[in-house]
Formats: structure tokens, sequence, C-alpha cells
């Protein structure tokens, strides 16, 4: 039987099969939402979608781009700001 | 608009936001870069032309550029390689080097101390053959 920690819609359930052939249903949490543009709202590239204790141990260069704003601006958002800056 | 001395701002790539200066012209679209960027070719897509222009010959020397630039108070970047140092052993792994190296020592001490009376009893049996 599930466990009532188990009920809840905010988990992921996976069917996985065992060792001993009988498929059973594992719970997952949820991966969070992909990472966003803060001005378009596109989503961004070569960001992970991982939990907060996995993004932890990953290293600095494998969740942000290499580019001023990288992981917050797309790419055509940072370029409009830098073009607009040098225009002004 | 793009010319030789150039002075433009880099809009893509991780140099981007960065002034440079244009260096030297390849084709319609590639140009040679300097200056705050890293020295390469660059499409002229990614480039925002300034209304500077720098006194530079074509193909002028990183030198040359960063002279030029240091009279607009802008600071070139140098990418000389990094002077390498040597990296600290960590201390398990020079006691596990230094217990391997004294069991060697040991070991070969042990075989010479038995080599070497079996070397003795050879020569004296072959003495004594002779004789």
């Amino acid at each position: 039987m599930t466990a009532p920690k188990d009920k809840s819609t905010s988990l992921r359930k996976m069917k996985v099969r065992v060792a001993g052939g009988r498929t059973a249903t594992h719970y997952k949490r949820k991966a969070p939402k992909a990472a966003k543009c803060g001005n378009c709202g596109a989503v961004l590239h070569g960001i992970p979608r991982a939990r907060p204790y996995k993004m932890r141990t990953m290293a600095k260069s494998r969740k942000t781009v290499e580019r001023p704003f990288g992981g917050n601006l797309c790419s055509r958002c940072m370029r409009a700001a830098i073009v607009e800056k040098a225009r002004q | 608009m793009i010319d030789v001395g150039r002075l433009c701002v880099k809009t893509a790539g991780r140099d981007a936001g960065l002034k440079c200066v244009v260096v030297d012209i390849a084709d319609s679209k590639l140009v040679l870069i300097d200056g705050e960027t890293r020295r390469r070719k660059c499409n002229i897509a990614h480039l925002e032309p300034l209304n500077q222009v720098l006194d530079i010959k074509k193909g002028a020397s990183h030198d040359d550029v960063r002279k030029e630039l240091e009279k607009l108070g802008l600071k070139a970047r140098d990418t000389k390689p990094k002077e390498k140092k040597e990296r600290p052993v960590s201390q398990k792994r020079a006691k596990a080097a230094e217990v391997k190296g004294k069991a060697q020592a040991e070991k070969s001490a042990g075989e010479k101390a038995k080599a070497a009376p079996v070397k003795k009893e050879a020569k004296k049996e072959s003495k004594a053959k002779k004789a």
C-alpha cells in the first residue's frame, strides 16, 4: 500500500522494473522549472534543471553560461542591452 | 563603418561588453580584433562600432594596440600563459609514497644480504675444485 507520505501530488511517480521481475512504483521529487530569461521569459540554454542539493555539487561552469548576464538573460536580450549601452 | 583602428564593443560571447580595436580585415565578414578582448578573428555582426578611430597600422602588434588604448584609459588584455607552479602534494599521498619507498629499500637490502653469501660460497667451491 502507498505510504501516506508518498500520496502527495508533488511527487513524480516512476514505474520501475525491479530485480525480482515485478514492476514497482518509485516516488521521486519533481524537477524544478527551466530557468528563464529575466527580460523576455525565453527558456535559457545551458542551465540544468536540478534540485538545489544537486546544483550545489555541480561546478560553476556547469550551471551558467560563460558570458555577461549568462544564466540571467538570453543571448538576444544581452546583446540588445550591450548595443543600447554602446550607442548612448 | 568597420575599418582598421575602429574602436568597437564586442556584443557576443564571453568577451561581450568589452572594447576592442579592429587590427586587420580578412574579408567582407571577418576582422582581426585586439584590446580588452582576446586577440582573435571576429565576425563583424558581433561588433558594435563606436565613433572613435585609433591611430594604428594594419596588422599592428599587441603592444602597439596597448599603447593606443592606454591613451584612452583602457587596459589591453594580456594573454600570456601562466607560469607553472609546483603542485602541493597531498599529505596522504606523500605519506603513502614514503612508506612504499621504505618497504622497497628494505626489500632490496634483504635481497642483497641474501645474495652476497651465496656468491662467496660459490667462489670458495670453484677455488676448491681448481685446487
